[in-house]
């Protein structure tokens, strides 16, 4: 019952990563499941990379850009 | 250097000797790791003067939270310890860096520079005094710099437009334009403040967006929306966002019952008197110079305007009365951000001129070890754990994290650091790397995007390649975003140790890219701007190519007579036409055109065609595009027809020459706006104005008894010019306001000229007879923009002018790099606006030109030759236009190749190769595939 | 040229956005660089506007 979901985040360096940060100077709090992987670009985000993580067990995939 | 100011100036240019008193900041600077641990203990608290009194702050605070340096300092004014030696100190002992101390104390400098610039910036007025506006009595009525805090998602109330009376949530909102400018009655500012009317409409497009069905109205006397698209944006909020303008002076704001009502009294347009209720006004105040700096001028030893600014020339627009003295920003009048900008870059280029014989003669080039092979080498890994004080390791298990990491595979040591990031560990993990013969780093701490590069420079120093680090996030991605959830924030840590591990594990010795650079410029139009900028950047010791369309050097600036402080035009110009001719350094190209261009920043060579079809190649390191515009031919008020409707460049000349039409002529007609701010030329021409109002006093000073009419629509005689409209309307000069759909109608009959206008006070229309119209023209773009554009990869607007990189950081730059532009190529604009744009592309280009190479960000495209198949998708999609397809040797098929000066490393060709045959360095599908299997691996 | 001292490096007083961009093209093109600046930080008044201009993009 106690389901924790696992999702993987792409995010560009420029804008969502840059996000990421200031959420954590803000400390606006959200939950733990999100893993991020930085990226120079969103458009860099191969679709294999999705592929990748959905069959190796990610519940969600988010692309940021 | 912060908290300091210029207390004296002594010397000459090239050799100041300047005086910096430097307040206490009762931080170290070196210490401090700007956690806020003091912040949060501060007992004190006090108006911010970021949020404009509309926030608070502590007594140990950082002036916002993206401040530059995040540093934090202590307010000795409110400072609880430093007004009473032994009380408080909570900071201090919440400090684990401990970087608080409060025995620091006031410092001297005396600094030998070459040059100095003043860019102290303005102040708002303070509507306080004035009184009839209410502000300081009624809550409800803000400044605009307090509405823009409300609005700001960082500000006091994140963003909700709410009365400070109530708490209601406001429904109507009102700005009053021109508070503290053009009012020499209330508070002395007679000029215009040139921002303010730009600033209330987007304010209030955005109070709108965050408000839906909020009532937004601007009560305004002239919609001064001169900028480089402004209008556009002015016509967006009138008929897209629906925000309301109303033409006239509010007399006052009063307070209407409990709740703080504002209730404002005004005159409409009809001349009847009108009463109308608000939730909130705000004041749209303007810029005057502080106090503090009029001392500074007075340090610096330099003359100030009438208006209380900086003195400067309309052909050195940042060179002061005071040799080797030089002004950029508000300091020299009122002025927005990209105006600003580029005088930042104008005080540069004029300063480079004056110190270049000491280029590069305090500056050093750092020195590094040299570079250690490790591709043959096995990955052994060390993982550098941090503590960041107690911002990480309050709330992650740093020792679960330390000893989790040495269980993954290829790490072969692992340590904490309190502040990894501080000098002493700099120096420490240097020696790890080098003791343990580390060849990749993870560093556990905070974000890359600041700290990466200082990583970079450790591994650099402990002779590692710099790209063999990764950095795991687990501050800003962790420990502060999970501060109630320990347990999970350590697994977390592990999770990023591990992905970044897995990535490092992969990553390959890059080297950055060097490109040499043709230490040569070439500007392209032979006007004031062109010319401007090829001296600057010859009298800063570099080659320039000039190359002029016409046989003759001036353009545009050989039509006029006077700036609009007065000076002698031609006369400069002609300074400038010598200056050019006898500089050594600059080779001239008349009758030429640039008919073909190769290449990229740093290595362009550009094709020049003469008339006589001769043509040659330049090589240049850097281009300026100073192509100038033309003046329109109107059609329209009968022009064509009608030989006394002539334009204003036109009547210049009769007016100088005495031409007798002009001499006996009687009553004149200025009608404004001709070709300008309709259809599909929303625009204004920005220098039109000031020319009639300039013309008119002309010939009311010539002879008083003459009639001078100017039909306007928006009087845009903006920042000082003010005084020039004042002075028009003294002399007598009468003013017609006139909409776009009441324009005004030319008839000839026999000798009369007839102008018909709808007069919007009477309510009907209004005959004017008289002897000579003048049409105020716009200014086009040149017809070839586009194709010249096309050429170097540089875009044109919509209307036909050079479109730079961005509207407000880089005013001069173009995307493509290595290209710039000045003058009226880019908007139209008046001589000193072009002066200073030429300077700024000049120091811009000289920024790449004073280096012999540049180098780039090894992060790029490469191509991997056994799988790319040449299907050439990723061409397309590159948005660079850094990759080209060619030939593979001996004829077996096609492959592409990155341009490494132009690619930016964005990837997109990385996400859409089908076959893996191009990838980004140091973002390798490899890499990635290894995070994301180590991010999910257990 | 006249062979007067010519020292290498500037002072600039302001570290607002107009201050900064000079202070960058003088260091970028081979000047030493001292950026004084009133207040505890750089920015100056761009820093505290809303929209448009983004506030984290100072550059240094």
């Amino acid at each position: 019952m106690n389901f924790e979901p696992k999702i993987v985040a792409f995010c560009c360096n420029w804008c969502s990563y840059a996000a990421a940060d200031l959420a954590g100077t803000a400390r606006m709090q959200y939950p733990h499941n999100v893993r991020i992987i930085r990226v120079m670009c969103s458009g860099m985000v191969h679709p294999e990379f999705i592929m990748d993580a959905l069959s190796q067990g990610a519940d969600g995939v988010m692309v940021l850009g | 250097m912060t908290l300091s100011e210029v207390v004296k100036v002594d010397g000459n240019a090239g050799d100041f000797n300047v005086t910096v008193k430097e307040s206490p900041r009762y931080v170290d600077m070196d210490k401090c790791i700007a956690c806020g641990a003091c912040t949060d203990k501060c007992p004190k608290k006090v108006d911010s003067e970021y949020d404009a009194a509309t926030g608070k702050r502590k007594a140990i605070y950082v002036k916002y939270a993206q401040a530059v340096p995040l540093k934090y300092q202590i307010d000795p004014n409110a400072c609880i310890r430093l007004k009473k030696p032994g009380a408080c100190g909570l900071c201090e002992k919440a400090c684990d860096a401990g970087a608080i101390n409060f025995n620091d104390t006031e410092k001297m400098h005396e600094i030998n520079v070459g040059a100095v610039i003043l860019a102290p910036g303005f102040e708002a007025y303070d509507p306080t005094d004035a009184g009839v506006w209410g502000y300081g009595t009624n809550k409800n009525v803000i400044t605009a710099m307090q509405l823009e805090r409300y609005l700001s998602a960082s500000g006091p109330t994140e963003g909700h437009l709410v009365r400070p009376s109530d708490g209601k949530p406001v429904r109507k909102l009102a700005f009053l334009q021109c508070i503290g400018s053009r009012d020499e009655n209330l508070c002395g500012n007679g000029y215009c403040s040139s921002v303010c009317c730009m600033y209330a409409i987007k304010e209030a497009v955005i109070a709108k967006d965050h408000v839906p069905g909020l009532k937004a109205s601007i009560f305004y006397m002239d919609m001064r929306t001169h900028g480089k698209d402004f209008d556009m944006y002015l016509e967006r909020a009138k008929n897209e966002s629906g925000v309301r303008f109303v033409r006239c002076r509010v007399n006052g704001v009063e307070t209407d019952g409990e709740g703080g009502d504002c209730r404002l009294s005004y005159v409409n347009e009809d001349g009847r008197q009108l009463e109308e209720f608000y939730d909130m006004v705000v004041l749209s105040v303007g810029l005057q110079t502080p106090k503090h700096v009029l001392e500074l001028a007075k340090t610096a030893d330099i003359k100030l305007t009438a208006d209380n600014f900086a003195a400067t020339s309309d052909f050195a627009p940042v060179q002061t009365s005071r040799e080797g003295i030089f002004t950029c920003g508000a300091i020299s009048g009122p002025k927005d951000i990209p105006q600003s900008v580029v005088e930042g870059s104008a005080a540069a280029a004029a300063v480079a001129d004056l110190l270049s014989p000491s280029r590069h003669n305090l500056t050093t080039e750092p020195t590094f070890p040299a570079e250690k092979d490790i591709s043959n080498e096995d990955p052994r890994i060390g993982v550098f754990v941090c503590h960041c004080g107690s911002n990480i390791a309050g709330v992650v298990d740093v020792k679960a994290v330390e000893e989790y990491a040495q269980t993954l595979p290829n790490v072969v040591y692992v340590e904490r650091n309190l502040f990894s990031c501080s000098q002493d560990t700099q120096d420490m993990i240097t020696k790890r790397i080098q003791e343990q013969n580390l060849n990749r780093i993870v560093i556990a701490a905070c974000t890359p995007r600041t700290h990466e590069p200082l990583f970079r420079e450790t591994l650099k120093a402990a002779g590692l390649n710099e790209y063999l680090v990764e950095m795991a996030n687990i501050r800003n991605h962790n420990s502060w975003v999970h501060i109630q959830d320990p347990k999970n924030a350590t697994a977390k840590a592990k999770d990023l140790v591990r992905m970044a591990a897995a990535k490092v594990t992969f990553g390959d010795s890059l080297t950055p890219i060097s490109v040499p650079i043709t230490q040569t410029a070439l500007v392209i139009g032979g006007g004031v701007a062109g010319m401007t900028s090829a001296l600057n950047l010859a009298e800063q010791g570099f080659d320039v190519h000039l190359v002029e369309q016409t046989d003759t050097l001036g353009g545009n600036a050989l039509n006029l007579k006077h700036t609009w402080a007065g000076e002698h035009v031609p006369t400069e110009v002609a300074k400038l036409v010598d200056k050019v001719l006898w500089n050594e350094k600059i080779i001239l190209h008349k009758e030429a055109r640039v008919t073909a261009v190769e290449g990229f920043v740093g290595n362009f060579h550009s094709t020049i065609s003469t008339k006589d079809g001769k043509s040659k190649v330049i090589d240049h390191g850097a281009g300026i595009i100073a192509t100038g515009g033309e003046v329109f031919i109107p059609q329209e008020y009968n022009y064509d027809n009608i030989t006394r409707v002539v334009t204003s460049v036109q009547f210049d000349k009769l007016f100088e020459l005495k031409e007798r039409h002009v001499r006996i002529a009687k009553k004149f007609v200025f009608i404004q706006c001709v070709g300008s701010r309709e259809g599909d030329n929303m625009y204004c021409s920005k220098v039109c104005c000031t020319h009639s109002v300039q013309s008119a006093i002309a010939l009311k000073q010539e002879r008083p008894d003459r009639n001078v009419y100017i039909l306007y629509r928006d009087m845009r005689t903006y920042g000082q010019r003010e005084a020039l409209y004042r002075q028009a309307r003294k002399l007598g000069v009468i003013f017609i306001n006139y909409e776009l759909h009441g324009k005004p109608k030319v008839t000839e009959d026999g000798d009369i000229i007839t102008v018909e206008v709808w007069d919007h006070v009477l309510h009907r229309p209004l005959k004017i007879e008289c002897d000579l119209v003048i049409l105020a023209t716009a200014i086009r773009p040149m017809p070839d923009a586009a194709d010249l554009g096309k050429l170097y990869k540089v875009p044109v607007d919509g209307h036909g002018f050079f479109q730079e990189a961005h509207a407000k950081l880089r005013p001069v730059d173009f995307s493509t790099d290595g290209m710039f532009v000045a003058g009226l190529a880019h908007y139209p604009k008046p001589i000193e606006e072009s002066v200073a744009q030429a300077l700024a592309a000049a120091a811009r280009a000289a920024t790449l030109l004073a280096k012999t190479s540049i180098s780039l960000d090894a992060i790029k495209a490469t191509v991997d030759e056994n799988y790319c198949d040449g299907c050439a998708l990723c061409v397309d999609v590159c948005p660079y236009g850094a990759i080209t397809l060619v030939d593979r040797a001996e004829g077996k098929g096609q492959i592409i190749r990155v341009n490494k000066a132009q690619c930016k490393g964005c990837g997109l060709c990385q996400g859409t190769c089908p076959k893996r045959g191009v990838f980004v360095a140091g973002f390798t599908m490899k890499q990635i595939s290894a995070q994301i299997q180590a991010a999910l691996a257990v | 040229m006249l062979d007067t001292k010519k020292v290498g490096s500037v002072m600039i007083v302001g570290g607002g956005v107009t201050g900064m961009q000079a202070a960058l093209d003088l260091a970028d093109s081979g000047y030493y660089v001292y950026l004084v600046e009133k207040s505890g930080a750089i920015g100056g008044a761009m820093a505290q506007l809303d929209k448009t201009f983004p506030t984290n993009d100072c550059s240094m």
